[in-house]
């Protein structure tokens, strides 16, 4: 190239990144992204919390004995899931059309990146660094601190619940991911929300405890991530014993989010290798 | 200082498979730094496949393939981090802006985030989109977006620039203003790679070419050594009216001796001659009147023309 472009030159990385540089880069894209969209994610962090706190947790809760959520008020009962189901809401958003149109040839950003040092792993790693860890961190931190004003904690502890809802993210995002690299036929997008995220979000003890449901419907609560989710953070908030040890509760979580990696490897490789 | 005489790739009875479909069916090329090198051929010829198995992305069934004296099945992200790849589809991202398509991709190449804004800027001054900087890239004409996607691929500096189609789907004015700035990019002795359909395309750009026809490759040579080869220096283009293919093919047997080779195509008839002016007066002495009859000089879609028909008939003997 002509001289004028040497000190760029200079800067380019020649060789192959490592997994958390590879990671990183592919990350940027959706940093780029979320610059043209975070205003939109501000409904899903302030107003709607705040909604379900004072329509639900407050209006609601006014009819509920106290005796029923294991003498918690209602609206500390709810807050905690909450936190945990905005981030379930979110991966309806990340996990789903944005993974799908990656491979598209209207501009697939995945195709894209794959032709640059980066391979299907990095694009893989830096699309779910997104969800699980920017997006948990970011947008669920702000719907507890929104929770705090309803007087919903009993410590600091409470902060631990954003850390729950991260570990939902992770168990669930590789699945999404995987599903969404899985299928062809974007008609087919939507069955996710029918049969994965709108059960997950109904069934998971987050307005009401888990074990007031139907025998044969528990199951469907116990594989469910965002009930031990919810669990873990209902410890955390409001200082009540989890269903499980907490340990098993994220071991669960730790081994569905591995699994859900390994499975959306393989098909982000076959995608991403012509 | 570069090597002219490096080779950017070498390809040896380079084979790729989908299942029972054999895409590429042994080819050998060798692309050398500061050309522009190009795949001729239709649709489904395998010139595409070629392009991904070189730019890394697609692993070969069979042969040896070795790019910057590399390895692309072990150390293919080195080498597509010295790689510009444009695309057929562009892949630009429609939610961004311009100018941040240009820093999004450098950042994939480890380039520093103040570097890529310099990079970013004067790239966009190349290609003649400054003022659209800040636009949606889904507000963009075909043509804008292809120039675009040629800016990005330069992000890098690369060693090697792959074209995929560059000018499909552009109208004449857009595939210009492309042509342009590739004029532009081998002037500055930056080595291009493409595939293209376009016959002209390939005349214009490309020092060396090959003809790849099912899977295999042709003939090779320069746009002028191929026509020379293959073709003779002139053609004349021969209509009849209405008339189609079988009163054509019927009528061309009438005109055996006018020209070195006589072809039938659909709605014209071609002969191949050294003299177009020797072919007229023997057409005119057969007392043969064409409605129409056009003498040009003979091209690369003659050498595509003649090498893909002779193939054909090979295959059915």
């Amino acid at each position: 190239m002509s001289a004028d472009t040497a000190a760029a030159q200079a800067t380019v990385d020649r060789t192959a990144p490592g997994v958390a540089t590879g990671a990183w880069r592919a990350f940027l894209l959706q940093m780029a992204l979320y610059k043209h969209v975070w205003h939109g994610t501000v409904f899903t962090s302030v107003l709607l919390p705040i909604l379900y706190m004072i329509s639900v947790g407050i209006g609601v809760g006014s009819y509920i004995d106290p005796a029923s959520t294991g003498g918690l008020d209602y609206a500390a009962f709810i807050a905690p899931g909450l936190v945990c189901s905005v981030a379930v809401m979110m991966l309806g958003n990340d996990m789903v059309f944005p993974v799908f149109g990656g491979y598209q040839d209207w501009g697939g950003h995945y195709l894209a990146q794959r032709a640059t040092p980066l391979g299907p792993l990095d694009i893989l790693n830096g699309h779910l660094a997104y969800a699980v860890i920017f997006r948990p961190f970011t947008n669920c931190t702000i719907v507890a601190i929104v929770l705090a004003f309803f007087g919903v904690y009993t410590s600091w502890w409470a902060a631990l619940a954003i850390v729950a809802a991260a570990l939902v993210s992770a168990a669930l995002a590789p699945w999404l991911h995987f599903w969404a690299s899985s299928i062809k036929n974007d008609a087919n997008l939507n069955m996710i929300f029918r049969f994965a995220v709108m059960p997950i979000s109904l069934f998971s003890g987050v307005f009401f405890p888990a074990e007031t449901m139907p025998g044969f419907l528990q199951p469907l609560v116990w594989i469910s991530p965002l009930w031990h989710g919810t669990e873990l953070a209902r410890a955390a908030t409001a200082d009540v014993a989890p269903a499980l040890p907490p340990v098993a509760h994220i071991a669960y979580l730790a081994a569905l989010a591995v699994a859900g990696w390994f499975a959306a490897r393989r098909v982000v490789q076959r995608r991403l290798n012509f | 200082m570069p090597d002219d005489n490096e080779m950017l790739v070498r390809a040896s009875d380079l084979r790729k498979s989908y299942g029972d479909h054999e895409a590429v069916r042994g080819v050998d090329f060798e692309i050398r730094r500061g050309e522009a090198f190009g795949f001729l051929g239709a649709n489904g010829a395998g010139k595409s496949t070629t392009m991904r198995m070189i730019g890394c992305v697609s692993q070969p069934t069979a042969g040896t393939l070795e790019v910057f004296g590399r390895d692309p099945l072990t150390e293919g992200a080195a080498i597509r981090a010295r790689l510009g790849v444009v695309p057929q589809d562009n892949t630009l991202d429609g939610m961004l802006t311009v100018f941040e398509n240009l820093v999004v991709y450098a950042r994939y190449f480890g380039i520093k985030k103040r570097d890529a804004r310099v990079k970013a800027a004067e790239l966009l001054d190349f290609v003649q989109l400054t003022a659209r900087a800040k636009d949606q890239v889904n507000e963009l004409s075909g043509g804008m977006q292809r120039r675009l996607a040629i800016a990005r691929s330069l992000i890098n500096d690369p060693d090697l620039v792959i074209l995929d189609e560059p000018t499909t789907g552009l109208d004449p004015q857009a595939r210009h203003l492309v042509w342009e700035r590739l004029f532009q990019l081998k002037h500055r002795g930056v080595s291009i790679l493409l595939t293209t359909h376009y016959m002209d395309e390939a005349e214009q750009l490309c020092d060396r070419l090959v003809v790849m026809d099912e899977g295999r490759i042709i003939a090779a040579g320069s746009p002028r050594e191929l026509i020379d080869t293959h073709v003779t220096k002139e053609v004349v283009e021969l209509r009849f009216g209405a008339a189609h293919t079988a009163e054509l093919a019927e009528l061309a047997l009438t005109l055996t001796g006018v020209g070195a080779q006589i072809e039938p195509l659909p709605d014209k008839i071609l002969v191949y001659t050294d003299d177009a002016d020797d072919t007229g007066a023997a057409l005119e002495a057969r007392e043969i009147t064409p409605t129409s009859t056009l003498a040009r000089r003979a091209t690369l879609e003659d050498v595509f023309l003649r090498l893909t028909g002779r193939a054909l008939v090979e295959d059915e003997a």
